[in-house]
């Protein structure tokens, strides 16, 4: 099967616009004095972990791509590289996207490469480069196989990957508030995306959309941004550190430390690899059940808003155990 | 893209950038007072209770006794970051103190006391 397909590398394309698009949003907020906030070491910060990222991109990428180019010597399949295609092949990228998203939450292993996109405790388009070093650890590269296997062409896929990314890039700001509803209603916002980068209880693992927030709606992950509760960015534990090295790989150093502390048994060292963030074998910390419930113990009135949907089935019990 | 002109884009981005920010005054530190010290460690901290806040007199930390034990909360950047003083070492620095957190993603906070301050901190620092 061939594999004579090229398709450019649309991030390193966007680079130019990223930086546009940075000067134009803080002049924007200069000019305005709202619509979100700038600090120098923050937003450096960020900017040298989007380079970083393409660098590890340049130094790691062919494991991933190597890995796909295996698959597609041994599909029979080859949808071609027509514009329909193409656009199948995005849409069903931006479903893989919301998938890898949500296990990059969900699985210590894989947050450990996505907690630094979120280390920030401010939301504007330098975030959006606030990009891992180390996506090829956490072998996500598996659920692209699919589309592989469908008879996708791995460089059309990671051509529909870039410009998934590069979509995402504009949604990283408070300089916007609301779309139009129809837009609201099918595509990813940046309404959307700040609750998502929110460390509010109402907030934790949310629209883990990439373009279409169609996804969330579907798998039942949507929360609204609420007028009444502010977006708070960062993480649940914030980090106390600018230095780029330290932002990659803290997280990593946390598994390791965890699982490798004496008297555990196998499976709770699985568990401080694998669990979601925030297990703990002996209680000590939370997880976004946990926070939420607590949540809950202090605000009762927030049960069954959005965010806390999951919490009103088990009113009546908790009625009944306080009655 | 040619290597070298995504170079000089990036680098020369980064750099601009930087420089812009910090000409235009986005380097400065958070200032706290006692109420946004204690507002602030409750956002960090939401399950405390609050008993009393010691800002330095710089502004850019502060010490809070909270029913869960002494936390530190300090300015990082514009923003700021809490931790309970639970695993520290207090070490002395020219300008006051280094607490050292023996944590990867929150190595060392460094707070600046003046003679008055520093041995009141030490004092309240001190383990129970």
């Amino acid at each position: 099967m061939t594999d004579q397909v090229t398709f450019p590398d649309a991030v390193q394309w966007a680079v130019p616009f990223f930086i546009a698009g940075i000067l134009a949003e803080f002049l924007w907020i200069a000019v305005k004095g709202k619509g979100g906030r700038y600090e120098t070491r923050d937003a450096v910060t960020s900017l040298i972990m989007g380079a970083g990222n393409i660098a590890s991109g340049f130094l790691l990428g062919f494991i991933a791509y190597a890995f796909f180019m295996w698959l597609w010597q041994i599909t029979p399949l080859n949808l071609g590289t027509s514009i329909p295609v193409i656009i199948l092949c995005f849409v069903l990228d931006d479903l893989r996207y919301y998938w890898v998203h949500r296990f990059g939450h969900r699985i210590r292993w894989v947050w450990a490469s996505h907690v630094n996109h979120h280390s920030s405790q401010h939301y504007n388009l330098t975030t959006a480069l606030r990009q891992t070093w180390t996506y090829t650890f956490t072998f996500m590269m598996v659920v692209r196989a699919p589309l592989i296997l469908l008879g996708f062409h791995p460089a059309m896929v990671l051509f529909c990957g870039g410009l998934n990314l590069i979509y995402q890039f504009w949604i990283h700001t408070e300089a916007i508030g609301k779309m139009p509803r129809w837009f609201e209603a099918v595509m990813n916002t940046p309404s959307h995306h700040r609750a998502h980068h929110g460390r509010n209880a109402r907030y934790l693992d949310c629209n883990y959309a990439g373009v279409f927030i169609i996804w969330d709606k579907m798998f039942g992950t949507f929360v609204p941004e609420q007028e009444d509760d502010r977006v708070d960015y960062g993480l649940v534990h914030n980090i106390g550190t600018f230095n780029p090295l330290r932002v990659a790989f803290h997280e990593w150093v946390g598994i390791w430390r965890d699982a490798t502390q004496p008297g555990l048994t196998l499976r709770q060292r699985l568990a401080y690899c694998f669990a979601p963030p925030g297990y703990s074998h002996n209680g000590s910390r939370d997880n976004s059940e946990q926070i939420k419930a607590k949540h809950l113990a202090r605000y009762p009135e927030d049960r069954g808003t959005p965010g806390f949907e999951q919490f009103e089935a088990k009113q009546p019990n908790t009625q009944a155990k306080q009655a | 893209m040619p290597l070298e002109i995504l170079l000089v884009l990036v680098v020369g981005g980064i750099a601009g950038i930087t420089a812009m920010l910090h000409l235009t005054g986005k380097s400065r530190l958070r200032m706290l007072t006692p109420e946004s010290a204690r507002s602030e460690w409750l956002r960090h901290a939401p399950d405390d209770a609050v008993i009393d806040v010691t800002v330095s007199h710089d502004g850019h930390a502060a010490l809070i006794r909270t029913d869960a034990g002494n936390g530190l909360l300090w300015s990082f950047g514009a923003d700021t970051v809490a931790r309970h003083l639970l695993d520290f070492d207090l070490l002395e620095h020219p300008q006051g103190f280094e607490v050292q957190f023996h944590e990867f993603g929150a190595p060392k906070a460094i707070i600046h006391l003046d003679e008055l301050e520093r041995r009141h901190w030490q004092h309240l620092m001190e383990p129970a």
